[in-house]
């Protein structure tokens, strides 16, 4: 693995709790004051309602696969070693229209099909940065 | 709408298209430039707007304007993005035409895509695209990778298959055979597609397009000084660009509808003409998938029915609707949406040699569908009778 050489996410101003929450391992999403909404990735206001009120909640950390590639070509030199890998697509159990990316963890890439449940694990780069994983469940 | 018919593409100019050009890309400007004025009869000083598009990576029209001697700019345009919005960049030089800001404009698009700024940044720092924090950190970033995960899901929701995908790579192969401009002209089969390397599964090396070193060039001038000038003007008859979802971060939800679906029905209102009235379409072909997904969201086949259509021959040069009659990005070579209008003009003026669909009249040429950055843009580009 060469987790601390990746890219780095380019953290703004409405992603930084996020980012902060991954790295205690929590997985957050935000959920609007205004109509209850969910939404992923952050944002400052509410593309339903509009409304600018909104507060952190606990995602459940479950999901299913939507859609998922697996690389062998060599993109990014950090990830020379790890061809062939997985993304995967992940369609949140907690509401219609909430989706995030991962890597794939706890099995191989052969082994995903459409609709796989799987959950979120956490992976520290280092003290500063965690990424979200999804493994099956 | 009120622009339609009102301006014309007067001129075409290519570089050749390679895997090193050994120039810049202010000098593949320059002569695309160079050699659409001379195909139109004007010279640079009929020039007085120029409009382009990047993503870093190449020559903006206030560098291109001095190196060519253009007198006065009195309209420009240098849109960031990639190729979403590659015809978006002639849509608006139509406008510009339109309303008197500009009377003659030239688009361009010059590009080192192999030998220097390879798509996505993946030979460098990652792209300072919206929202790639959420995806960069896992190894995906490159264009083959997106349009992955994009293509499983319509493989998944509508049981398109890997042999659907290639039929589209082997039609594409078969009209760049007939052109003396594309990159590839070795004839393939589906079992060449098959035994093609993984890129990033479910794409193969045969889905993706050339990484091209090339540029192309449109001459843009009003309907009316156009019929002056000595080549069969085409008209833009319709010209839209537009979107909503974001794709990139997967908040649109179904990546099984592109873009297309929501601005094909301006477009066609636009142009006064239907689906059943194009003669030959220019489908952006980033990847095979993109022609799927578009022959289902401009309304050439029912929704999810994409892949059959495809490998049904209906889009070969002698099928009901040809498409990407040069060979595509897949074939001919990738100048980032530009040298899908060049060709759909070839086309109109009947002056497409061995791949000449007989009889062409109306045109559809098409950027990305809107998938990574939000937003599309088409043309429907009509011979001039
Ligand atoms: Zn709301």
């Amino acid at each position: 693995m060469s987790l601390p050489d990746r890219p780095r996410p380019d953290l703004d101003r409405d992603s930084t709790p996020w980012w902060e929450a991954v790295r205690r391992h929590e997985l957050l999403l935000q959920r609007c004051d205004g109509c209850g909404t969910l939404r992923f990735p952050p944002r400052a206001v509410c593309g339903r309602c509009r409304s600018r009120e909104a507060g952190w909640v606990p995602a459940l950390g479950t999901g299913r696969v939507a859609s998922w590639t697996v690389s062998h070509q060599v993109f990014m030199r950090a990830f020379a070693d790890e061809v062939p890998y997985a993304v995967l697509h992940v369609r949140l159990d907690d509401g219609d229209g909430v989706f995030m990316y991962g890597n794939l963890a706890g099995t191989n890439p052969a082994e995903i099909e459409p609709d796989m449940p799987v959950e979120a694990v956490f992976a520290d780069v280092d003290h500063e940065l965690a990424l979200v994983q999804w493994r099956p469940r | 709408m009120s622009f339609r018919d009102q301006a014309a593409i007067a001129g075409v100019g290519y570089t050749p298209f390679s895997r090193n050009s050994g120039v810049s890309t202010l000098t593949l400007a320059i002569d695309a430039i160079t050699n659409a004025l001379d195909d139109a009869g004007l010279t640079v000083d009929d020039v007085d707007a120029l409009a382009t598009h990047r993503v870093g990576d190449s020559t903006p029209p206030w560098v291109v304007a001095p190196a060519l001697g253009i007198p006065e700019i009195t309209w420009y345009l240098d849109q960031f993005g990639g190729g979403s919005v590659s015809h978006a960049v002639i849509g608006q030089a139509a406008m510009a035409v339109a309303s008197g800001a500009a009377r003659t404009v030239v688009c361009y698009r010059a590009i080192n895509a192999r030998s220097e700024f390879r798509m996505g940044g993946t030979g460098r720092d990652p792209a300072p695209i919206f929202d790639a924090q959420y995806q960069a950190p896992y190894g995906h970033l490159a264009p083959p990778q997106q349009f992955a995960i994009f293509t499983r899901a319509h493989m998944i929701k509508y049981g398109t298959t890997h042999e659907q995908l290639g039929q589209v790579a082997v039609g594409q192969r078969a009209n760049a055979v007939k052109n003396p401009r594309a990159l590839k002209r070795d004839p393939i089969t589906l079992d060449d597609y098959l035994a093609s390397r993984w890129i990033a599964e479910p794409l193969r090396l045969l889905d993706c397009c050339l990484e091209t070193d090339g540029a192309c060039a449109i001459v843009i001038t009003s309907a009316g000084r156009a019929r002056d000038l000595p080549v069969r003007p085409v008209l833009i008859s319709g010209a839209v660009w537009g979107g909503g979802d974001s794709f990139f971060s997967g908040q649109g939800g179904d990546f099984t509808v592109s873009e297309a679906a929501r601005i094909a029905p301006r477009l066609y209102a636009m142009a006064g003409a239907g689906p059943e009235d194009i003669d030959v379409a220019e489908l952006y072909d980033c990847f095979t998938y993109s022609v799927i997904v578009q022959l289902e969201d401009y309304g050439f086949c029912p929704k999810g029915e994409g892949g059959p259509y495809a490998a049904s021959g209906a889009t070969r040069l002698d099928g009901a609707l040809p498409v990407n009659t040069h060979g595509g990005f897949l074939s001919e070579g990738y100048v980032h949406g530009i040298n899908h209008v060049a060709e759909a003009v070839s086309q109109l003026r009947g002056t497409a040699g061995d791949r000449q669909v007989a009889g062409a009249e109306v045109a559809l040429s098409t950027a990305q569908p809107g998938y990574v950055l939000a937003g599309t843009s088409a043309l429907i580009l009509k011979a001039d009778r």
